[in-house]
């Protein structure tokens, strides 16, 4: 078990230093494909109608001017050792993992980087329990009393849910919820560690919004995995026994049907946790979603680098932890 | 990138100076302290010209929501308008723009000074007094040295990149070339020869050549001064050392900024500014259209990028009389034009040009940028009427035959010698829909008279720096029209036109004279300009200029920009500065 986690864990390093390659030659290579030099490069970084000079200096600064391998290799001995950084009147010392530091704003990425963690850890962590909870009892629900107004009234809810785009339903419930009868006016964070009251209040709008959507998928996917494992023999088997049928839904079927939810929740749980781009850029919420589109907006290098690397890092340890459970569970996946 | 402009009116502000700062702060609130009297009946467009909620009613807490972040909150590297505008809540400058509603708002006045730069007759040296008693947020006196010293770190491009740089390149030279102060070998780190500080209260700045504009470049926040012992270079910006009514109490940076009243500003000293609300915050990287119902719902008090709602919220404000009188649709001070190619054949030729303009449709042009109210009206000059100098003419018909003149278009491409038209491109920025929009528009109108464009789309951040007006790839390309858009760091001619106009700012790369014009008249008026003090003489150039651009044809006007601002009814004291087209930040209160 041991040497399967390490073995997990040292291939996760190779694929984060595989993402950081990537995203290093689509920010370099391309444009320079496209015949863009250094010089223009850096003129991204400066005021309107830049001296020479100026953009010299930003691209020494930057250090745009040196070769990409001496780049990157400073941005992997940073993550590893840390680094030294110069902001004129004293020199500072930025510890590890030191994603480097804004082309744009000049300060270091990884301490706003955290503080944006708790934004997005409450946004994905309330409406997963939620959907969870809630797509997996409809779902089930559904899949037993299969043709049912019930069954077809929340199919088809769930339909909906799957088809309409967040921003679509977040802007429903932010004009009714929050603009027209404003039950939960200012839609802001606030820390749970400084008002859990308030701190639920700002987030129920988006945790329905995010759950909506993925409620629906899941509901759509217990049923059809109940429905499936229901009509296995052993569940045929369980009730000749004479088991109580609560007992042969929960113990026999939903467990097993559960399996497959339970993979695909952790890929969603990593997914989220590296922002939730569409829902916090709806409710204006400061996670690491809208740390992702200001960095994309400004070109900002270090910025993106280091929230890719940080959404690939959830979701590969998402992936761990599931597989793990898995390993636990079923000792032929331990290879 | 938001364009912040320039202000040319040196002389005017000479003249005015004195008289200006007198009635500086505007008057405001007849007694009544509390919730804000209504003294006059909001009304569409009625903070252009009058101060609405006028009051002196203090407390409550002044919201902005910014839909990206300032470029930098430190006054020494922000070239963002709105941060211009916003900067002086915590900073004073040397000079700023008269807080004062209509084109009032457009004059320099002293702010740190106590009265417009003393001008040496040579013309190459400026002396300005500074207020003995202006003090910063920790109690201690601002001097001249503080001030010298904000001038000197912006010399460090690598450190403030984003600011202007017209210091550097107005300031007397020295050898070898001054680093800033981060890099200055020199003990006291006061190594710049160009300012000098005879005392604590008198800065004299030497100028490598005369320029009457001088009083304009000190009102750039650079000049706020900035004690070199609270400096902390690149994190200077997590907290500036105020000298304005407000001063940073925690800043989240790219997120929430806090300011609290400066308890060590006084008021007398800052005509131009008012401290009545207890509280400032702006929060950064909002939804734009959460803004705006947030703005409608009176949850948020300012959009701080002050350049209009979004199209739902334009929409919901102009079919609801209520909410249309609480709305402004000021002129932002851009002009949106095409930059017809001057160099390159068959454009080089004075009459093809002139058959583009007369073949264009403006009224398509105007609808590309979404009409006369979020768009702006039709132009027919370069420079937009809040110029300060700006006369209006229309030598190609563009307001009396909005649709385009063909037939006059036809003549003129027989004169050119092209009377079947020709093949040419146009650029523009392919992530701006209004740009895009433009492109299709005129790519419609020009082909009635067999002028053939084919479109190529650029992306914003690299749009000038690679492609227009870079006078290589226009030259290989066959780019023949350019679309863009301008607003001067200043409000005069010299500030507007210098750098889209005059044939020394031609450069091989980031060039923004995209129509590389090179006109020896134009250049000459500006040069005149820049050493020329009368006012009069000075606005008889700038329309001069902006007449002789009209007859090269360089320039196809689209239109003047306006923005549909939402005037809360929460805030007091509410008007547009035209300078910076926006609210005035710095004098806003809140119920």
């Amino acid at each position: 078990m041991i040497t399967f986690i390490v073995r997990r864990l040292i291939a996760t390093v190779f694929l984060l230093i595989v993402v950081s390659i990537a995203v290093y030659a689509i920010f370099f290579l391309i444009p320079r494909l496209a015949g863009q030099n250094t010089y223009q490069l850096a003129t991204q970084y400066v005021g309107r109608n830049p001296t020479h000079a100026a953009v010299l200096a930003i691209e020494e600064k930057l250090g745009l001017n040196s070769p990409l391998y001496l780049q990157y290799g400073r941005f992997l001995k940073a993550i590893v050792l840390g680094t030294h950084y110069n902001s004129g009147t004293s020199i500072t010392y930025c510890p590890p993992p030191c994603f480097g530091y804004s082309f744009k704003s000049q300060q270091p990425v990884w301490p706003q980087m955290v503080s944006d963690i708790p934004v997005t850890l409450s946004l994905g962590i309330g409406a997963a329990i939620l959907w969870l909870v809630g797509g997996v009892a409809i779902g089930v629900l559904s899949a037993l009393r299969r043709g049912t107004f019930f069954d077809r009234f929340s199919m088809g809810v769930a339909l909906l849910g799957v088809s309409l785009p967040i921003f679509f339903t977040g802007l429903i419930l932010l004009e009714l919820f929050s603009y027209k009868w404003p039950i939960f006016p200012n839609v802001t964070f606030v820390p749970l560690t400084q008002n859990p009251l308030l701190w639920a209040r700002n987030l129920v709008l988006p945790w329905i919004c995010l759950a909506f959507l993925y409620a629906a998928l899941y509901a759509r996917l217990t049923r059809a995995g109940m429905l499936e494992t229901m009509s296995e023999d052993y569940i045929r088997t369980a009730r000749a026994k004479g088991l109580r049928e609560r007992k042969v839904i929960f113990k026999h079927g939903l467990r097993a049907a559960l399996t497959p939810i339970v993979t695909i929740f952790g890929m969603d749980l990593g997914l989220l946790l590296g922002g939730a781009i569409i829902t916090e850029y709806t409710f204006s919420l400061h996670g690491l979603g809208l740390f992702t589109i200001e960095a994309v907006q400004n070109q900002d290098l270090p910025e993106i680098l280091g929230v890719t690397m940080l959404a690939a890092f959830f979701i590969v340890v998402a992936n761990l932890v599931v597989d793990i459970l898995y390993a636990v569970v079923d000792p032929r996946v331990r290879t | 990138m938001r364009r912040p402009r320039t202000i040319g009116l040196a002389a005017l502000g000479a003249a005015a100076a004195l008289a200006l700062a007198a009635c500086g702060g505007g008057s405001s609130g007849s007694g009544g302290g509390g919730g804000g009297s209504n003294s006059s009946a909001p009304a569409y467009n009625a903070a252009v010209t009058k101060v609405i909620n006028p009051s002196t009613h203090k407390g409550g807490t002044l919201t902005f929501g910014n839909t990206s972040a300032p470029d930098s909150t430190d006054p020494g590297n922000t070239y963002y308008a709105y941060m211009w505008n916003f900067v002086r809540l915590y900073t004073m400058p040397l000079m700023t723009y008269k807080s004062c509603p209509g084109k009032c708002g457009l004059q320099v006045v002293p702010d740190l000074a106590t009265g417009p730069g003393v001008v040496s007759d040579n013309g190459l040296t400026w002396t300005y007094h500074l207020q003995p008693d202006v003090k910063f947020e920790d109690g201690t006196t601002v001097t001249s040295a503080d001030v010298k010293y904000a001038v000197e770190r912006t010399f460090d491009r690598g450190l403030f990149p984003l600011g202007p740089a017209y210091f550097p390149s107005l300031l007397a030279a020295q050898s070898p070339a001054y680093p800033g102060p981060f890099k200055d070998r020199s003990k006291n780190l006061m190594g710049l020869n160009a300012i000098q500080t005879p005392n604590a209260t008198t800065i004299v700045f030497h100028l490598a050549k005369p320029f009457a504009d001088f009083n304009y470049v000190v009102a750039i926040p650079q000049t706020a001064p900035v004690p070199p012992n609270k400096d902390t270079g690149a994190n200077y910006q997590l907290h500036p050392i105020s000298t304005g009514p407000y001063k940073f109490q925690s800043y989240q940076l790219n997120k929430q900024l806090t300011l609290v009243p400066n308890t060590d500003w006084k008021a007398s000293t800052d005509p131009n500014a008012k401290q009545l609300a207890s509280k400032v915050t702006m929060t950064m990287n909002m939804n734009a259209n959460d803004i705006d119902n947030r703005l409608l719902a009176g949850d948020l008090d300012v959009d701080a990028a002050g350049t209009g709602v979004q199209a739902a919220a334009r929409a919901k404000i102009l079919s609801s009389p209520t909410l249309k009188a609480t709305a402004d649709d000021p002129i932002a001070g851009f002009t949106w034009f095409a930059a017809l190619n001057t160099t390159l054949p068959p454009l080089n030729n004075l009459h093809c040009r002139m058959a583009v303009e007369y073949a264009a449709n403006k009224t398509n042009y105007q609808t590309a940028y979404g009409g006369p109210v979020a768009g702006g009206g039709i132009a027919s000059t370069v420079a937009p009427p809040n110029v300060v100098g700006q006369k209006s003419f229309d030598l190609y018909e563009a307001t009396t035959k909005p649709n385009g003149n063909d037939a006059k278009a036809k003549q003129e491409l027989q004169a050119c010698g092209k009377p079947s038209g020709f093949s040419t491109a146009i650029t523009y920025r392919s992530d701006r829909p209004k740009e895009v929009a433009t492109a299709q528009a005129l790519q419609a109108s020009l082909g009635q008279v067999g002028i053939k464009l084919s479109l190529h789309g650029f992306p914003t951040e690299t749009y000038d720096a690679n492609f227009a007006g870079v006078p290589k790839y226009e030259a290989q390309h066959n780019i023949g029209i350019s679309l863009y858009g301008w607003a001067a760091d200043w409000p005069d001619g010299y500030g507007f036109f210098y750098y889209i106009a005059d044939g020394k700012a031609i450069s091989p790369a980031g060039n923004t004279n995209l129509a590389q014009l090179n006109d020896p008249v134009v250049n000459n008026l500006l040069s005149k300009m820049a050493t020329t003090n009368d006012t009069a003489t000075r606005n008889s150039y700038t329309s001069q200029i902006d007449m002789q651009i009209m007859k090269d044809a360089a320039i196809l006007p689209g239109v003047y920009a306006k923005s549909l601002l939402y005037r809360s009814p929460n805030l007091t004291n509410v008007y547009v500065q035209s300078y910076y087209g926006m609210y005035n930040y710095a004098v806003l209160g809140v119920k």
